[in-house]
């Protein structure tokens, strides 16, 4: 065994393996820890449910007559992308609590950034299909005809989204990996968005404290965005909308990743993960 | 030359009790612990339940700071340069968790081997040479969550492997493997010191710590009581020899009477199936046999043995005070 890889490892090799952890990495820490990769978990929960969630919420309009249905369906399409993202990130992160992993894992002289972002990425691309299927069928169920020209607009508005919400994600997931509960902090966090990111409500309608908060969390600027993309906007007139979406989403990466180095840090000091 | 150097090792617990009037109490876990191990050699760590065994482990592969004193591995502090000191070392508990049960066996380690670096284009052979080298060759398709505990742990040992560590810990390696599986997994660290792995291991197998460790250290309350060989532990304690009474009735004071015999250090009862043994630890030169059995007058005895003391004598002396 003539090989010591890392005690060697040049600047050009060790770049090389944290992008390798990154891509490689990510997709297999995706499946081996995103509980919900099961058909009979994933497509009522991922590919059903946000149908319904539309519905509801495009009946409620019409009886109240205040938007109409495409409002509607972009609106709850691109929140429900939260589904995926902040569950999936907190699974793929605190789940390793249950695997009791997280030890071995921290006792690797991985990257820390290379492994957590390179968990986020699976969580983005789930993220981002969940809510173009949801687009998609939510769409037709209701006879919202959105022309083929608008779809990439939409379609890069969405990825933006998932982007973003899973950087929230992965800030949620390092609080979730200290409080020891997965799935409490991410229905709290789908709830706050669904209310104060323009979903169903728009902005302006909103109590402006309300209205403030929306625009520092993330989903609210891209849902606009895909809105009037489907409007017939062009992709240089929403481009500040996603900027700022793309903002808040480096923003809370950052946020994740130092707090998850913080909770590393704790641990080594106070012993608060249970590292087997 | 020392792969390992810990010196006065400390760590403390916060331990917090009572719901509403919380009260912090500091548990001492480990306290001021110094040993080295020299490469290639296989170290034990042995100590009851509790000793601090493995939060020792936790601080020297950089989980864990320590709350005083210091441990460098390979020249590297482990406070101060924790990714160089990870880089060269392997962390492999008991047990049948730590691996990701959806994953095939492969994937769990093709995993591991991107985290530890592990080149892409040496990875296919190094995972089949660990396969191959912990009998898994032919299953490594299979989800983990189909392996018996024998199959995990050498699943563990494979990833431990994989990044060819210098120096390997062992928490506990052998923990809920049958006899067959055991005496494998012994053959396989024999094997590793046989490469010339530095391997620090923890155990409450006596036997096991006996038939492979070059020298064991046995710690208490958190702090080390002994150093030494196998051989120079069980001559330090013992410096006489064992006598055996196999008893079928209750011992009563009986056990007492013995213990005051002129030449007796000390005396125990372990209890079997069918009999329990009386072991009698005896002063060398003294012969104590027909007056233990004068002293068990009226009792069943079965098998007398008189014998050498053995590694877990040693221990149980040790630890016993
Ligand atoms: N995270 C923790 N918080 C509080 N106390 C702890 C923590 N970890 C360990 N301890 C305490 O430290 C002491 C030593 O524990 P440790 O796990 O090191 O023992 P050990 O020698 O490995 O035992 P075993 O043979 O049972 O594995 C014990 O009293 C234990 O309760
Ligand atoms: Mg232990």
């Amino acid at each position: 065994m003539p090989m010591r890889p890392g005690a060697s490892a040049s600047g050009g090799a060790s770049l090389l393996a944290a992008f390798r952890v990154v891509f490689v990495g990510g997709v297999i820490s995706f499946r081996a820890l995103f509980n919900w990769l099961n058909p009979y978990i994933y497509v009522p929960t991922m590919l059903i449910a946000p149908v319904f969630q539309i519905l509801l919420f495009a009946y409620v309009g019409r009886s109240a007559g205040v938007a109409d249905d495409g409002f509607y369906v972009i609106g709850n399409a691109v929140q429900y992308a939260s589904i995926p993202c902040l569950f999936a990130m907190a699974n793929t992160i605190a789940g390793e609590r249950f695997t009791q992993t997280l030890g071995i894992v921290l006792s690797t002289p991985v990257n820390r950034v290379a492994l957590f972002v390179g968990r986020s990425l699976p969580v983005v691309a789930n993220g981002w299909f969940v809510a173009m299927v949801a687009l998609f069928v939510g769409g037709r169920v209701l006879g919202v005809d959105l022309p083929l020209r608008v779809w990439p607009g939409i379609a890069l508005c969405v990825v933006v989204a998932s982007a973003s919400c899973t950087g929230l994600g992965l800030l949620q997931a390092s609080i979730a990996l200290r409080v020891r509960s997965t799935a409490v902090l991410s229905n709290i966090v789908f709830g706050v968005l669904l209310v104060f990111c323009g979903t169903n409500v728009a902005l302006d309608a909103l109590p402006a404290w309300m209205a403030g908060v929306g625009r520092v969390l993330p989903l609210t600027h891209a849902i606009e965005g895909a809105r009037r993309v489907a409007g017939g906007a062009g992709l240089g007139e929403v481009a500040g909308l996603l900027a700022r979406e793309a903002a808040l989403g480096v923003a809370f990466t950052v946020a994740g990743l130092l707090a998850l180095r913080y909770v590393e840090g704790q641990s080594r000091r106070h012993a608060t993960l249970e590292l087997q | 030359m020392s792969i390992l150097e810990a010196r006065e090792l400390r760590r403390s617990f916060a331990t917090t009790t009572g719901v509403l009037r919380r009260r912090t109490d500091p548990v001492e876990a480990v306290r001021g612990v110094s040993f080295h191990i020299d490469r290639g050699e296989v170290f034990g760590l042995l100590g009851p339940n509790g000793a601090g065994k493995t939060t020792t482990i936790k601080m020297l592969i950089t989980l864990l700071l320590p709350t005083s004193g210091s441990a460098t591995i390979l020249g590297h502090d482990v406070v101060a340069e924790p990714r160089a000191v990870r880089r060269r070392i392997g962390y492999v508990f008991g047990g049948d968790r730590g691996l990701y049960e959806r994953l095939s066996a492969l994937d769990n380690l093709r995993y591991f081997a991107e985290l530890y670096a592990v080149p892409a284009r040496e990875q296919a052979a190094r995972i089949g040479e660990l396969l191959e080298m912990v009998g898994l060759a032919g299953r490594e398709r299979e989800r983990v969550e189909g392996f018996s505990r024998g199959m995990r742990q050498r699943l563990h040992i494979a990833r431990g492997l994989l990044h060819d560590p210098e120096l390997l810990f062992l928490d506990e390696p052998s923990i809920g493997i049958d006899p067959v599986g055991a005496r494998e997994l012994r053959q396989t660290i024999s094997g590793l010191r046989e490469q010339g792995k530095t391997i620090l291991l923890t155990t409450h197998y006596m036997f096991e710590a006996d038939e492979l460790c070059d020298r064991i250290a046995v710690i208490t309350r958190g702090e080390l009581v002994a150093t030494g060989t196998p051989a120079e532990l069980k001559a330090r304690v013992s410096a006489g020899s064992v006598l055996e009474v196999e008893v079928f009735d209750g011992l009563g004071d009986r056990l007492s009477v013995v213990e005051a015999l002129p030449g007796v250090r000390s005396a125990t009862v372990t209890t079997g199936e069918t009999s329990q043994t009386l072991v009698v630890s005896i002063d060398a030169g003294a012969d104590v046999t027909g007056a233990t059995l004068d002293a068990l007058h009226g009792i069943r005895v079965g098998r007398v043995v008189s014998r050498q003391p053995t590694l877990e004598d040693a221990y149980v002396e040790l630890v016993g005070s």
